[in-house]
């Protein structure tokens, strides 16, 4: 384009102005964007604005075969991939009729709250940066750097592990893995203190994310949330206790909930969660090791491998929300038809622009990633 | 070289441009780009465009257990100030587009670094009907770092390289685009489709930097230069007119 071809855009006078929030942004969670309509700094409406991510995912698995989409879900959410995995494979499960053996049931249960604690460790990263506080990006993202360290150890990834098959997982523990986690349990929580010093209770952050993104609780079941920001909104709903799956009927846990629905008690649910989790893994590793036996049940030939004709819904408990997939199978070695039900999708879609058009322009980053929503999940 | 051989020394411009050989550069001009290019590979300023899943291992590779920092990266927010744009995995055809413009916004010289099998030839989604499946055909590309997803190690490695290419004055890629525009140009039309067109004017900045060649302009470019009049109105997929997509509210 040549320089003297070009035309301004002429707008009438208006106090309103359009800005583009993202896709090439420091203050968005991935590749997203929003379209924001300002006056002043008091946002009027905003637009979102996905797809930057997608990848066609639900077309994709329909080519696949049964074990083949084992490696394409993880990638549907990059920072929590284990319960991806997990969903399918218990999907393909109920369509096969096949029965996880007992040992494999916890590995999975330990699998999938270190991958919470690590999103969660990610969030307070995002979420502190988000109001100028990068000491905490460093700390949570070191952390977490640890528990990273110790899924390779056990699946020889640090972040796709592909790790849960349908049938069970694809090999045991390493020799004194469990030990190393309790230890990193203990170091994990030794440093809880100094988050809560540097930016918990600190003033600066609670001033700030108090009032901002409210979700009322008739909003948030109106709006579809889930998982966290639902707790945050004080309706105590958790898949992981209210349609237990694998062992968790056998664990204790809470369900931590505030009342307020805004960002401070987004961040406080998560928090909280981050303890119930090392609660969890902490009992994992005290019965692990009493259960023997095999960590996955006789497969048929993978490449050959029909799945009988029918369709099934299955979901857990992410550390974004509530995550289901919808699966239906014809009798193929493929399956028919693929639905994931993400959170984020909800989240970052219509609970985004609703909680934006009451906020103001300094606030969009902020609430944006106090609802954690995972982009590469939005658009998938 | 030694002192007695006379040195051309291109004093005026000519109207038409071209790229000075080798030989024809004095001594002086050798010694002072040797030594940009060493300043340069010591200060690389990467652009903050997550495009896809590798950006998962960015923020340990900038913050303290790897750092990234101590060799001289850094993570920036413009484009017009970045030197390096980093491609983090698949490309959606959405995202190309802005890929493209960013690129085309940062200052010559630049550099781009493609993370995973995926801009190699398409990876994981080799067979998605939403992807890009070779990164060079669209914009050059400097280094690849091969896996899904690469670890920190590996980014850190791509980053030491291409500190030495570009201080042994071999990061060429750039001058790739400027020589060859119209082939980028052609490719771009025929995923993004004939009206594709970007704010910048890339010929005029090829002439600047003088790297015109015999492929920079060509039957692509000259359907640029037919298009009478530009504004961002008539760029509707790329940049929607208030009214498109809007929804009432409840």
């Amino acid at each position: 384009m040549r320089p003297e071809n070009y035309r301004p855009v002429s707008h009438p006078p208006s106090h309103e102005y359009e800005l583009y929030f993202g896709p090439n942004h420091p203050g968005i969670e991935g590749n997203y964007a929003i379209r924001v309509r300002l006056k002043g700094d008091e946002v009027q409406e905003a637009i979102a604005d996905g797809g930057y991510l997608h990848r066609g995912f639900e077309k994709i698995m329909e080519e696949r075969l049964w074990i083949q989409n084992v490696a394409l879900v993880p990638r549907i959410c990059v920072p929590d991939p284990v319960p991806m995995e997990e969903c399918y494979s218990r999907a393909v499960e109920q369509l096969g009729g096949l029965e996880v053996p007992a040992r494999a049931q916890w590995i999975r249960v330990m699998m999938l709250e270190m991958s919470r604690i690590c999103a969660h460790l990610f969030t307070f990263g995002g979420n502190a940066a988000t109001i100028g506080f990068y000491t905490n990006m460093f700390w949570g993202v070191s952390m977490r750097d640890l528990f990273l360290d110790l899924f390779e150890e056990i699946t020889g990834a640090r972040i796709y592990h592909m790790y849960i098959t349908p049938g069970g997982v694809r090999r045991d523990l390493p020799e004194g893995l469990l030990d190393r986690l309790a230890a990193l349990l203990d170091d994990l929580e030794s440093r809880l203190p100094d988050f809560e010093d540097l930016f918990f209770s600190n003033t600066v952050v609670i001033n700030r994310a108090t009032g901002t993104g409210t979700i009322s609780a008739e909003e948030a079941l109106a709006w579809g949330v889930t998982g966290p920001n639902l707790r945050a909104s004080g309706l105590p709903f958790d898949v992981r206790r209210d349609d237990p799956y694998l062992v968790y009927p056998e664990l204790e846990f809470e369900v931590p909930t505030m009342k307020d629905g805004d960002a401070l008690a987004r961040m406080m649910v998560r928090k909280a969660e981050v303890l119930e989790s090392i609660k969890i893994l902490r009992q994992v590793i005290a019965r692990l090791p009493h259960i023997e036996g095999p960590v996955r049940c006789p497969l048929p030939n993978p490449l050959a491998w029909n799945i009988p004709a029918g369709d099934t819904f299955a979901r857990v408990e992410s550390s974004k929300g509530e995550l289901g997939f919808f699966v239906v199978s014809t009798g193929g070695a493929k399956p028919w038809r693929v639905h994931v039900r993400g959170p984020s999708q909800m989240h970052a879609v219509q609970v985004l622009e609703r909680l934006l058009a009451r906020g103001r322009l300094e606030d969009i980053a902020q609430i944006m990633f106090s609802l954690d929503a995972c982009p590469p999940e939005v658009d998938r | 070289m030694t002192g007695s051989e006379k040195v051309p020394v291109v004093t005026d411009q000519p109207e038409t441009c071209r790229v000075a050989d080798a030989e024809e550069k004095s001594l002086l001009r050798k010694v002072m780009d040797n030594f940009a290019d060493h300043c340069r590979s010591r200060s690389l300023f990467v652009l903050h465009y997550c495009t896809g899943c590798g950006a998962i291992e960015l923020p340990p590779t900038i913050t303290s257990r790897f750092d990234m920092e101590r060799v001289g990266v850094s993570p920036m927010v413009t484009p017009r100030q970045a030197d390096l744009l980093l491609i983090t995995g698949y490309l959606s055809v959405k995202t190309l587009k802005r890929v493209i413009l960013s690129y085309e916004q940062m200052q010559a010289p630049k550099y781009v670094v493609g993370f995973g099998s995926c801009t190699i030839n398409g990876g994981m989604y080799w067979n998605s009907y939403a992807t890009v499946k070779r990164l060079d055909q669209y914009i050059p590309v400097d280094s690849y770092i091969a896996g899904c997803m690469p670890r920190p190690e590996a980014i850190q490695q791509v980053f030491l390289d291409l500190m030495a290419k570009i201080d042994a004055g071999k990061a060429t890629a750039w001058q790739d685009y400027y020589l060859n525009y119209d082939a980028y140009l052609g490719r771009q039309m025929n995923l993004f489709g004939q009206d594709w067109h970007t704010p910048t004017d890339v010929v005029a900045e090829a002439k600047h930097y003088g790297y015109v060649g015999n492929g920079t302009t060509g039957e692509h470019t000259a359907l640029l230069d037919q298009r009478a009049t530009w504004s961002l109105d008539t760029v509707p997929e790329l940049y929607p007119a208030r009214g498109r997509n809007e929804r009432s509210r409840p």
